[in-house]
């Protein structure tokens, strides 16, 4: 469960947390975006003033970044990708392989730049509740034809909502199967089946009960709508976000 | 006044078992009952007839005199149910959002939402946890909150299927006091169970079902020397030939 617990939610009353969800998902697509075409002053600087705000909102960015792991053995392989794969005056030649000082430069600037994405996305989920990114994805989504804005909210709600319950169960089948020695097994499709199938029955039999919960509680499509409100606030994070972009570029 | 009334009501599953089978039963506004039997005996799918979770196949189902499949809403509206898996039963992603669930698909204002998500966490005493990820509860906050989902509906009768299962100590004295709590509050209870140990002291109605059918239904203390003939353990207050005691004494 520990997995799912600092990449989320935390309440708070920072001027972050209040500021309306579909400027901050605005602000976040334009500065992943700006952020994919800066360089090292660039980069600087919004890491800096992204600390700054993850500061200020005392968001625990330590175990976030415990939980992200395998990210950033992920992140590990693209800088080695990058560094091998980028012809120019070698600084170190051995055999068929060429590293040189654009190549570190470049893996460090596209790591950097994904790290930078993923705290911005890290900023946003702890600082935004589920029902508000629900509301903001809904009304995201209103006016796309044939997408049932109502439903994909839902889905999306349910997911976040039973993720952990399904990881926890997934917990307890690995050790109920460890208990009984399964480890002696080397066969890995073996192992993946006496795994993965009760798993899934189990997940599917909680789907079941999740449906007779709902129905019992008079579930309908047509429900109360999500309450969104944009104020002077919202407006003015989004021109500073705007003139930042703009800032950053220019530099 | 009968707030539930069922005639010759049977449920036959589509694999052809008999779920129960021509129960007829009513029940009282403000009754305490309990209904006892062993896994299988159909005490669930009773219930599920309670608010339109299950159809009859033959029979009437009706709640405050209208027929649960004339308005099956109104049934969802009425009666509440705790499932056995509160876990299962949660589906906000904060404790707020799950007692808003129900209020919202009742299509109330906004307004009329909130104030029924804070008296419902308020009676079941989470208004401090409103913000917190329902699977971070310990398991009696979790049924604590499923409870607090029901009550935001504003039920007349709260269906609870074994709320004590694979709960300690404490939290079935928690669990029991709200329930008394609502009891006294005017609500009908139903509680099914396989152990009465825990709640019969508090019971004015005992409900033993086997096979799909009602085998006896009368006070408690009239009942009790039959239980164990249906699989049920006598409760040991019982067995020594005292009254029955409360769990919260």
């Amino acid at each position: 469960m520990a997995e799912l617990t600092a990449f989320s939610y935390i309440a708070g009353h920072s001027t972050l947390h209040r500021i309306d969800p579909r400027f901050k998902i605005i602000s976040i697509i334009f500065l992943s975006l700006v952020s994919l075409n800066l360089y090292l002053r660039g980069l600087g600087l919004l890491t800096v003033l992204l600390l700054g705000v993850i500061f200020y909102a005392r968001l625990p960015l330590a175990s976030g970044f415990k939980e992200l792991r395998y990210f950033l053995i992920l992140l590990l392989l693209i800088f080695v990708a990058r560094v091998l794969s980028t012809d120019e005056t070698p600084l170190i030649y051995l055999k068929y392989i060429t590293i040189s000082i654009p190549g570190i430069t470049n893996g460090i600037l596209v790591c950097w730049r994904l790290v930078l994405i993923v705290i911005l996305g890290f900023v946003f989920i702890s600082t935004t509740p589920p029902s508000a990114i629900k509301a903001a994805v809904q009304w995201f989504l209103k006016p796309v034809p044939f997408i049932p804005e109502k439903k994909v909210a839902l889905m999306m709600g349910l997911i976040m909502r039973f993720m952990p319950v399904i990881l926890d169960q997934a917990r307890e089948t690995a050790q109920a199967q460890k208990a009984r020695a399964v480890e002696n097994r080397k066969n890995p499709v073996y192992r993946l089946s006496k795994f993965g199938f009760p798993l899934i029955r189990r997940t599917f039999e909680r789907a079941d009960d999740l449906v007779a919960a709902m129905e019992a509680r008079a579930f309908t499509e047509h429900r109360t709508d999500p309450e969104l409100t944009a104020g002077k606030k919202d407006w003015v994070a989004l021109m500073v976000v705007c003139c930042l972009c703009v800032f950053v570029t220019i530099l | 006044m009968n707030i539930i009334e069922i005639e010759n009501l049977s449920h036959r599953f589509a694999d052809g078992t008999l779920g129960v089978d021509n129960i007829s039963l009513n029940i009282r506004q403000g009754s305490f009952v309990v209904i006892a039997g062993l896994n299988g005996s159909g005490k669930t799918t009773l219930l599920r007839h309670l608010n339109g979770l299950l159809l009859p196949t033959s029979g009437t189902v009706r709640l405050a005199g209208i027929s649960v499949e004339r308005n099956l809403l109104q049934a969802r509206q009425l009666v509440g149910m705790m499932f056995q898996d509160a876990d299962s039963q949660i589906v906000g992603e904060t404790v707020y959002e799950d007692v808003a669930f129900g209020p919202e698909n009742l299509r109330l204002e906004r307004d009329m939402v909130q104030n029924r998500v804070l008296m419902a966490l308020r009676a079941v005493g989470l208004s401090t946890l409103a913000h917190q990820r329902p699977h971070l509860l310990s398991g009696g906050e979790k049924r604590r909150l499923a409870i607090a989902g029901i009550l935001a509906m504003e039920p007349r009768v709260i269906v609870f299927d074994e709320p004590f299962s694979s709960m300690d100590y404490p939290g079935i004295k928690q669990i029991l006091q709200q329930i008394l709590v609502l009891h006294r509050s005017g609500h009908t209870i139903i509680v099914t169970t396989h152990d009465l140990e825990k709640i019969i002291a508090h019971a004015d109605r005992l409900i033993l079902m086997h096979g799909g059918k009602i085998v006896r239904d009368g006070k408690p203390a009239e009942i009790m020397a039959d239980v164990e003939a249906f699989g049920v353990r006598k409760p040991c207050t019982f067995r020594m030939g005292l009254a029955a005691e409360s769990w919260l004494n």
